[in-house]
């Protein structure tokens, strides 16, 4: 079947019904936090005329990313994406934020993130087409658009660069005296230092250490072991500054970087609230070191890997179990953390069997009398769970492996997550950070 | 010594081919990769993840893959798992008659990353031979009154039973079915309708009279047998098989892989009467995470306000129908369709019908061991549209539907003969 020819007649038949001029499309606000919502309104319709509404947004590299999403005015010619449904595109149903979450790369398999979080915001053009396009052309010109921007940190928000011994990252601060309660944010196996999170954090109140380990800067290239005292000294670091809260710190971790802090909560007492989102309880890949403790990783079954129908590889069954008798050294000793743990789990992660991790980590902490843990599924959600309105990246290719890897998630549920779990891990950080204040 | 065996060497394409390794160590983690090129240069890879025996052996029939493009126990695995390096191509064998696809199977004997494998040498390679037809089938190109394809015949003297073979209306001619319909005792007429030879690019309609010519066609020929024609047809092809079947009562066995009951897109006529398509919804489209388009719900506002007469009188129609359904069909709503369509066979007394229903198999069901191509990107629109399918379900679907359309076929157009006592 070949839709060019309807698409082709249709488009015929609903040009000739708009002549009127004024449609008029609000985004507010125009300029905003990138995890703040948008509220897109359309007047001046038609009543119940079809519609094409599209996003598009070009990043740092040039690559472009953009979702569309068909809707139908009301009897006065007006459309709310608060109140309205889509009909069909890259979402259906009411989803005020769906153009944002649903944008897609052009080119396949990239994944969005903010580089530069302090100087430039991303740009997201939307556009509103007076009929159903299902491919926008070069040649179809919108009847009206905006353009909104969506900022990664707030007026006031300081990025410092830090390099202070072994310790490499940026560290940002929110505007004020402070002190402010301090985190570490720890990304996962990509390497390098992605800044978003921890801009966004520092919106919200928090000073946060974005923390890079590998593949940045003077740091090694590759990841061959995990030394804990470095973190240690990073942690050490941001405790000792003027504009943070002591005695204790967070940390915000995903995939890789789970490892490393449910380590530093095992280990160190400087860490007093922890959150894990899809990542493992136990040691996999690397050795991680600690003073004069090592525990060796569990190994990984290479044969286990699975490549879905587009080449994509799905690890969730490639690593070992972490239940198994036989590996129960390399699984931390989670029951001598101190502090709150939260483990955030996206049920549909191709990547990692988050769940498994979390429940094991849980039943651990209970099996030894402690009740400081606790776990939000979220059913649906994939692999990179970020803060809300962030694309779903569902597979890209990785810096520790070639080839893509996938990472699973249902776009609608995914952003939900998101959504829901932002709110979560500031409330969390807010309770167990400030508490420690209180106790002084 | 090690040793790969991969028999016969120079198959059909839709015969299996028994693979096993020896020699090697035993309980140990082997890969073995399949590798084809094209016509046009794309290659094609998969690999799976296997443990020798304890005397070091690896037999494909009975051992399970235990990662990969595949796992479990799938001695064509490496065949229809097959993926392009290129995003989404699809393979297609143009030239079906004076080459073969060469696959080449390679074992490594190490439990190397998926990543290390293009730049390791196999322990070992055979290269096979996979045809698109027997030896003795022959090709004539058919370009009689508005005809135009090829007809394929088995080898031999005799008649045999005459087959239309039609795909969807992406134009030019596609021969590998019919080829391989030859190559099973059929003799099969692939057939052009659109953007091949002089017909026209886009047709404005669908003239039944052109099929009708291809039927008069195949039964005039002395080597094919009648008094029936059957019809292989998927997609587009479908719709105008179900047409066919109504409306000519020489056709006696109709095919209908993942069709309408309606007509799309282009409208049909016949002796003048024009058969009108149901509108398209394009806004119904459905995007995925990576942006492959499903079309499948297209037709659903129209279908639900459609009158009777936009649905074919399927119950007029003197012959044996086929129904084969993709249930995970992406594109359209076959099973929805079939269903209607049989519901209709049945409310009129009627059960010269079979439907066959393969869940997570998607819309190009093709002959066995074909590698599942889930999307295309569609001409003129950069889209990709999806087609629908998981990989080892659509594989079973193709082996099993591919021996039932056969038997099928044989049953309805050869005409069995009983000894009177």
């Amino acid at each position: 079947m070949d839709p060019t020819l309807y698409l082709a007649l249709h488009r015929a038949h609903y040009r000739s019904l708009c002549q009127l001029p004024m449609f008029q499309l609000t985004a507010t606000p125009a300029s905003a936090l990138a995890d703040e919502p948008v509220h897109i309104r359309v007047t001046g319709l038609p009543p119940w005329q079809m519609v094409t509404l599209t996003a598009s947004l070009k990043d740092e590299k040039g690559y472009v990313y953009q979702s569309k999403a068909f809707y139908k005015a009301n009897e006065v010619g007006e459309l709310d994406l608060m109140e309205a449904p889509s009909i069909g595109g890259d979402y259906v149903g009411v989803h005020p934020m769906g153009l944002f979450w649903s944008l897609k790369p052009k080119k396949v398999f990239r994944r969005l993130t903010k580089q530069d979080v302090m100087n430039s915001p991303f740009y997201v053009t939307l556009n509103l087409y007076d009929s159903v396009h299902v491919q926008v052309s070069t040649t179809d010109q919108p009847r009206a658009s905006q353009t909104v921007e969506r900022w990664f940190s707030g007026p006031g928000v300081q990025r410092v660069q830090i390099r202070e011994g072994r310790v490499r990252g940026a560290l940002f601060l929110p505007p004020g005296e402070g002190p402010f309660p301090g985190i570490v944010d720890l990304f996962g196996g990509r390497g390098g230092l992605t800044e978003f999170r921890a801009s966004l954090l520092a919106t919200h109140g928090f000073a946060v250490l974005a923390l890079a380990y590998f593949l940045y800067e003077d740091l090694p290239k590759e990841l061959e072991e995990i030394d804990l005292e470095y973190f240690e000294e990073a942690a050490n670091w941001l405790l000792a500054h003027p504009k943070i809260q002591k005695p204790g710190i967070g940390v915000i971790s995903v995939s890789k970087g789970v490892e490393i802090a449910l380590a530093m909560a095992c280990f160190t007492k400087q860490v007093v609230a922890t959150i894990c989102i899809n990542g493992p309880n136990a040691i996999y890949e690397f050795p991680l070191r600690y003073k004069d403790l090592v525990i060796t990783p569990i190994p990984s079954f290479m044969e286990r890997v699975q490549i879905d129908v587009l080449g994509a590889m799905r690890l969730r069954y490639y690593k070992g179990d972490a239940r198994d008798e036989l590996n129960q050294k390399s699984v931390l000793p989670i029951e001598k953390a101190q502090g709150a743990i939260l483990f955030i789990v996206g049920d549909g992660d191709e990547c990692l069997n988050s769940r498994e991790y979390a429940e094991q980590a849980l039943d651990q902490l209970r099996s030894h009398g402690r009740n400081n843990g606790r776990m939000l599924v979220y059913p649906g959600a994939g692999h990179l769970i970020e803060p809300p309105y962030t694309p779903l990246c569902y597979a890209s290719p990785h810096s520790l492996s070639s080839g893509i890897l996938l990472w699973g998630g249902d776009p609608v549920a995914h952003a939900a997550a998101q959504e829901h779990s932002w709110g979560e891990i500031q409330k969390f950080f807010r309770e167990h950070l400030t508490q420690t204040r209180s106790k002084l | 010594m090690i040793q790969l065996t991969a028999t016969p060497a120079s198959t059909l394409t839709d015969e299996p081919v028994h693979i096993r390794a020896t020699g090697l160590r035993p309980s140990q983690i082997v890969i073995f990769q399949a590798t084809l090129e094209d016509e046009k240069g794309n290659l094609f890879h998969s690999q799976a993840y296997y443990k020798t025996s304890e005397v070091g052996e690896v037999d494909l029939d009975h051992a399970p893959s235990l990662g990969g493009d595949y796992i479990g126990v799938h001695p064509m695995g490496l065949f229809w798992s097959l993926k392009p390096e290129k995003f989404l191509t699809k393979l297609m064998k143009r030239d079906v008659m004076t080459s073969p696809f060469l696959v080449q199977i390679k074992l490594y004997d190490s439990n190397l990353p998926l990543a290390q494998i293009a730049a390791t040498d196999p322990k070992v390679s055979v290269t096979l031979e996979r045809w698109y037809r027997a030896p003795g089938v022959t090709r004539i190109q058919v370009q009689e009154g508005h005809l135009r394809g090829a007809l394929f015949l088995p080898p031999g003297e005799g008649r045999f039973p005459g087959v239309i073979d039609l795909f969807a209306d992406i134009g030019g001619l596609i021969e590998y079915r019919a080829s391989l319909l030859a190559s099973h005792g059929f003799a099969a007429l692939a057939l052009a309708y659109c953007d091949y030879e002089d017909l026209p690019l886009h047709p404005e309609k669908i003239e039944l009279e052109y099929f009708e010519e291809a039927v008069n066609f195949l039964l005039r020929h002395p080597k094919v047998l009648g008094p029936g024609i059957g019809i292989v047809s998927i997609s587009k092809g479908a719709e105008i098989g179900l047409s066919m079947a109504i409306h000519l009562k020489q056709v006696t066995a109709t095919v209908l892989i993942n069709g309408p009951n309606f007509v799309f897109s282009t409208p049909q006529v016949y002796r003048g009467q024009i058969s009108q398509p149901l509108s398209f919804s394009p806004q119904l489209v459905s995007i995925n995470a990576l942006g492959l388009a499903q079309f499948q719900y297209c037709f659903e506002e129209a279908r639900s306000k459609a009158s009777e007469t936009f649905f074919f009188p399927i119950e007029k129609a003197q012959g044996h129908f086929l129904f084969i359904v993709g249930e995970d069909d992406k594109s359209i709503n076959s099973k929805a369709y079939a269903e209607q369509a049989t519901e209709q066979l049945r409310r009129n007394g009627k059960d010269n019908w079979t439907l066959l229903s393969y869940p997570g198999a998607g819309h190009m069901l093709e002959p066995p061991y074909s590698p599942l191509c889930c999307a295309s990107k569609l001409s003129k629109l950069h889209l990709f549209m999806q087609w629908g399918g998981e990989v080892t379900l659509h594989a079973a679907a193709q082996e099993h539907s591919w021996k039932e359309i056969q038997k099928f076929l044989r049953k309805h157009l050869i005409p069995v003969v009983t000894s009177q006592l």
